[in-house]
């Protein structure tokens, strides 16, 4: 039986994931779409940004020639979408390389810190949640949850700034700012991304765990889990063999939901601690209206959101069996 | 009906008292602040920077001089409102898409999905800045703002509910004896799904309180020389090092403020009839 | 006397007093030590960065054009010319230039440098491909022609006397002809090019090869943008970075209380600037600008927004300390009486009037608090609309009758009043007219003799004073912040980290 259920498993998340490739081609388009319409709200464009205050008008024209501004919106989106589906996401209006060489360079940078921030993050929180819930009134988790609360109300920056007030300026353990180069090694790569990990750990271990705990909770006060009590089920075992399975759609939602924040809400943190990332990259896009460039984040953005959001899913599916029938 | 609102008041707990009471001074200093502050919001009234406690300046002195006190009882309203205003709109807006997709089958939910799906994956600092700059700063466009980026997350965690729940027995035995699609959804399953959501629009507004906040810290927000809580902490920043009032104050107004909310409404009594 | 006498050198730019020739680090205690390597921290770091000296458009360029490349001449700590790549630069007319160029002086590549390069290093900006922010300057070169290998003759448009000044500046800094590609740096300044990335990082290495023997000093400099203010101090103050460009005020007591750090405070002519729009009502009447003008509350923006780290100004745009100011124009100070009479008699008691303020112009949005908070004592209501540094140059900036503008120091009289008060300047912020000034700037742009160059500015600056539709409120000092064991710095009010050249001049004691 539980080769059967686990083969059903597997036939339905990849038909899901089948699904999920198709709908996901259409989010992106989407998004293409949204980003270029409202970043044709934007006053300015790319020419007038990039010679700034003490352009004349015959310099803006003749830079708009060149970037190819003077041409009306729908052809610059259709020329954008024919080189993005053929693989080529352009050439930067602003640094003048091919954006793919300017994301290559960041992309990698993001994509640690999120990996690294998840590897603290997703085990606390799950201690945390899971914990205050099976503890549900108690003092630990009334503790657990001023303390949650307390780390999620304060402003980010504010966070950022206080640990570098305290390890880099006071005590000197950590560097202030995070330099990711190439000649770093491991070691003062970690020190260097300590306290960047530790600013966005505090912004999603609360939600991620509050969420957790909740569901947990909804969970246990359900008949079932009453039975396996009465039949002197252990508390771990229940837990983790009755109420996990299915508790386990909105946690890991709730999981991949502010996972996704570590990559384009890191703006904050990659501002304070000069961390090369994509969220500054996006936000520097807008400002200079570089539209390949931030057309090529918000794909990216987009990407890994629905990525993680495939992912939430297919593990709820494998996790729990009434779900599978959709 | 004041008299059982109170006489449930008393049924809380402790930490839902405590949350209570911080909710309730913080409504009563929104509404009331402006009129209680003792220097007009923008007048610089202390000769140095950053001061500390002192009879004249209850909190100090801000980073221009200002009294902190009244920018904190003058700013106090436009987090609570602004807050309390997005959370709600994207909490009901969230739930209720979430609901019809939930029960309105596959040509609802795919087209409804992939438009939050877009929403959500725009990174929503970005967003804001876009859109700031596109229409410049004003108090619908932030609530608009606010509201927009956390419609998708509380659509994404109710539908998760939702389908979930759509799968219960009693839902099944439901449709079995034919009730409507939209009585179901708000009989049977929305009042189990009451205790996750209410979770979920305290931490929203949690977030909305600190969105704000990082909106500041892009030169985005509430109009000077007013400000909201998140904005007093960032243009005070700099007085973080000398452990300045100015930023200590609103800190744990935020601090006390969200706490409250949270504690509140963890303390409700969650689980909805009807099961 | 130096080598190079006044009317040779600079024919007749800013040379008041001759200046001390003294070796740039001889006045310090110690000398210079070769080796070292620093962290330098400027305000920002985007893709939009450049290795093109045409296109700088911050700091973070300027500083980082002028650690590759060398100019024609450099301006000494006075601001007076001096020459560099240029051995002698000299003209009978102020119209036809002669310019002899240093032999031997060679790029990072290894090629020397002639005349060719520096023609198509100056001609380039008048091309309009090449995007260069200096187009307008530009424009005044009729011809440049090489008239030997190490030769060449620059011919204006009409007589200036600035010109030797005008190309220290780094847009104009001297290129290998042909460049197309600017991944990389190919000048003949004191560092070469280790790594650009834009938004990232620049690395600089000791060109040994440079031009002027024993220098620079240091191995290495990394220059990165820190953005974020706080930030920017608190890596400082770590030990991470060494030196810092644009500190608050509201900082400079933490920088101070360390014991391993300084601050180098540079008077400059940088001001934010109220706009009263002059061709439209009612920012137009002259008893609305009067009255604004006098509900200015200089010593307290000079207190509280800038600690104390500013300079009191009158309305006009020379600072104190330029050897052309005018000192004995009235002071402007705040009056409300005098500020409700001419609000009286411009018949605008109570009426209510958006000003546009943004973190674009530094300091615009509190000075703004602060017009609000006295406006309102004599019946203006200002509200203040604070919109996003984003896109407000080009949205914002002289769109509206009352906002606020914000002006670099320009190394000249003649460039400030031509970009920004001329009738027909682009950037004729408020937009007022007056012959009479126009008239004076061209006399004074040919005018070789000093002493009827400080006559005729000095009129200028009264004319601006008394008519013109702006509020200068203080000149803003530039601060930066320095570890200790960095050596060699000294203040030039170009712009911070000393006019962005600093690194060819300071050593490292560590």
């Amino acid at each position: 039986m539980a080769g059967a259920s686990s083969q059903s498993g597997m036939k339905a998340a990849l038909s899901l994931i089948g699904k999920r490739f198709a709908s996901s081609l259409l989010t992106l388009l989407l998004v293409s779409v949204t980003i270029f319409v409202i970043a044709q709200l934007l006053p300015g464009d790319a020419a007038q940004e990039a010679l700034g205050q003490s352009a004349t008008a015959e310099q803006v024209a003749a830079l708009r020639h060149e970037m190819g501004l003077d041409r009306p919106a729908y052809v610059r989106y259709a020329s954008w979408l024919t080189g993005m589906v053929s693989g080529d996401p352009g050439q930067s209006m602003v640094a003048n390389m091919p954006v793919a060489g300017v994301i290559a360079e960041r992309l990698p940078n993001s994509l640690l810190l999120a990996a690294l921030t998840a590897l603290v993050a997703v085990p606390v929180a799950l201690t945390i949640g899971i914990g205050s819930a099976m503890n549900r009134g108690g003092r630990i988790d009334r503790a657990l949850n001023i303390a949650t609360l307390s780390m999620v109300a304060v402003p980010e920056f504010l966070v950022a700034t206080i640990a570098v007030l305290i390890f880099s300026v006071k005590l000197r353990w950590l560097p202030s700012i995070a330099l990711a180069s190439e000649e770093m090694g491991w070691g003062d790569y970690l020190r260097g991304v300590a306290m960047p990990i530790l600013t966005l750990s505090v912004v999603v271990i609360a939600q991620m765990a509050r969420m957790t705990r909740a569901a947990v909770i909804d969970q246990m006060d359900r008949p079932y889990v009453e039975m396996a009590v009465l039949k002197g089920v252990a508390p771990v075992q229940v837990v983790l063999k009755h109420i996990m399975p299915n508790a386990i759609a909105p946690i890991v939602n709730a999981m991949a939901l502010s996972l996704s924040y570590l990559l384009g809400g890191a703006v904050i943190v990659e501002t304070i601690f000069n961390y090369p990332g994509l969220a500054s990259l996006m936000v520097n896009a807008v400002t200079s209206r570089d539209m390949p460039l931030l057309q090529a984040c918000a794909m990216i953005f987009c990407a890994a959101y629905l990525l993680l959001m495939l992912i939430a899913d297919v593990t709820a599916i494998l996790a729990n069996p009434r779900l599978r029938a959709q | 009906m004041i008299a059982s609102a109170f006489k449930r008041a008393k049924t809380l707990p402790l930490s839902g008292k405590v949350g209570l009471t911080l909710v309730l001074f913080w409504l009563a200093v929104a509404l009331f602040g402006p009129m209680l502050a003792p220097y007009p919001v923008g007048a610089f009234v202390a000769y140095d920077v950053f001061e500390g406690q002192s009879a004249a300046h209850w909190l100090g002195s801000d980073y221009l001089g200002r009294d902190v006190l009244s920018r904190l009882l003058s700013g106090a309203r436009y987090t609570v409102g602004l807050a309390a205003a997005a959370a709600m709109l994207a909490s009901a807006t969230g739930t209720a898409l979430a609901l019809t997709a939930a029960v309105g089958g596959a040509k609802v939910e795919e087209p409804l999905s992939r438009f939050m799906d877009m929403l959500i994956s725009i990174p929503s600092k970005i967003f804001s800045l876009v859109l700031v700059a596109a229409f410049g700063s004003s108090l619908p466009l932030l609530l608009l703002i606010a509201a927009i980026t956390y419609v998708p997350g509380n659509y994404r965690i109710a539908r998760a509910l939702a389908v979930n729940l759509a799968q219960m027995d009693y839902v099944q035995v439901a449709r079995a004896r034919g009730e409507g699609r939209f009585h179901i959804a708000i009989t049977e399953i929305l009042p189990n799904m009451i205790h996750p959501l209410l979770a979920d629009f305290g931490l929203r507004f949690v977030f909305i309180v600190l969105l704000l906040s990082g909106l500041s810290f892009l030169g985005l927000g509430v109009q000077p020389p007013d400000a909201d809580l998140g904005s007093l902490v960032r243009e005070n920043i700099s007085g973080l090092g000398e452990g300045a009032l100015a930023i200590l104050a609103p800190a744990v107004a935020i601090a006390t403020l969200t706490v409250g909310v949270n504690l509140l409404i963890d303390a409700l009594p969650g689980r909805g009839k009807g099961r | 006397m130096s080598p190079f006498s006044r009317r040779d050198l600079i024919g007749a730019g800013l040379g008041i007093g001759a200046g001390l020739l003294l070796p740039d680090g001889a006045l310090a205690a110690s000398r210079p030590r070769v080796g070292g390597r620093i962290r330098v921290a400027s305000l920002s770091s985007s893709t939009a960065d450049t290795l093109d000296p045409a296109k700088g458009a911050l700091s973070t360029d300027y500083v980082r054009h002028y650690m590759f490349y060398s100019g024609l001449t450099v301006l000494d700590r006075q601001l007076i010319a001096r020459p560099a790549l240029a051995e002698r630069m000299d003209s009978t007319d102020q119209i036809a230039w002669h310019v002899r160029l240093r032999k031997g002086v060679t790029f990072h590549d290894g090629a020397d440098l002639t005349a060719a390069d520096v023609v198509w290093s100056l001609l380039r900006h008048k091309d309009a491909a090449t995007g260069s922010k200096m187009a307008q300057i530009a424009e005044q070169f009729a011809q440049v022609k090489a008239t030997g290998r190490h030769e060449l003759t620059i011919r204006l448009t009409g007589p200036n006397a600035d010109l030797p000044t005008i190309l220290a500046q780094s847009h104009f800094l001297i290129l290998r002809a042909g460049t197309r590609d600017f991944r990389t740096a190919n000048g003949t300044g004191p560092y070469m090019c280790a790594q650009f990335r834009p938004g990232v990082r620049t690395l600089a290495r000791r060109n040994p090869n440079y031009w002027k023997p024993g220098k620079p000093y240091l191995d290495e400099i990394e220059l990165i943008g820190i953005p974020d203010e706080v930030s920017r101090v608190n890596a400082l103050l770590s030990g991470d970075v060494h030196l810092v460009i644009a500190v608050n005020p509201r900082s400079t007591k933490r920088i101070m209380a360390s014991r391993g750090h300084a601050l180098l405070e540079t008077q400059s002519g940088l001001y934010t600037n109220l706009i009263m729009q002059q061709r439209q009502l009612p920012t137009g009447n002259p008893h609305f600008v009067a009255a604004m003008q006098y509900l200015i509350d200089r010593p307290l923006i000079k207190r509280a927004l800038y600690r104390g780290y500013a300079t009191i100004a009158n309305d006009q745009p020379i600072p104190p300390f330029h050897p052309y100011y005018r000192a004995d124009l009235p002071q402007r100070s705040l009056d409300l009486d005098k500020a409700k009479w001419h609000l009286q008699r411009a018949g605008l008691t109570g009426v209510r009037l958006p000003v546009y303020a943004s973190p674009a112009a530094d300091g615009s949005v509190d000075m703004a608090s602060i017009l609000q908070e006295y406006g309102s004592r004599v019946g203006l209501k200002l509200a203040v609309n604070r919109v996003p540094a984003d896109g407000y140059w080009s949205t914002h900036w002289m769109k509206h009758p009352l906002g606020f503008g914000n002006t670099n120091p320009r190394p000249t009289a003649d460039l400030l009043f031509s970009l920004f008060y001329k009738s027909d300047a682009a950037w004729n912020e408020s937009g007022w007219k007056n012959p009479r000034f126009d008239r004076l700037l061209l006399e004074a742009r040919g005018e070789a003799d000093q002493a009827r160059r400080k006559q005729l500015y000095g009129e200028m600056q009264g004319l601006v004073h008394d008519h013109c539709g702006v509020g200068i409120p203080v000149f803003i000092s530039l601060i930066d912040g320095y570890d200790r064991r960095l050596k060699g710095l000294y203040p030039v009010s170009l712009g911070g980290l000393m006019g962005y050249q600093f690194a060819e001049h300071v050593w490292w004691e560590g």
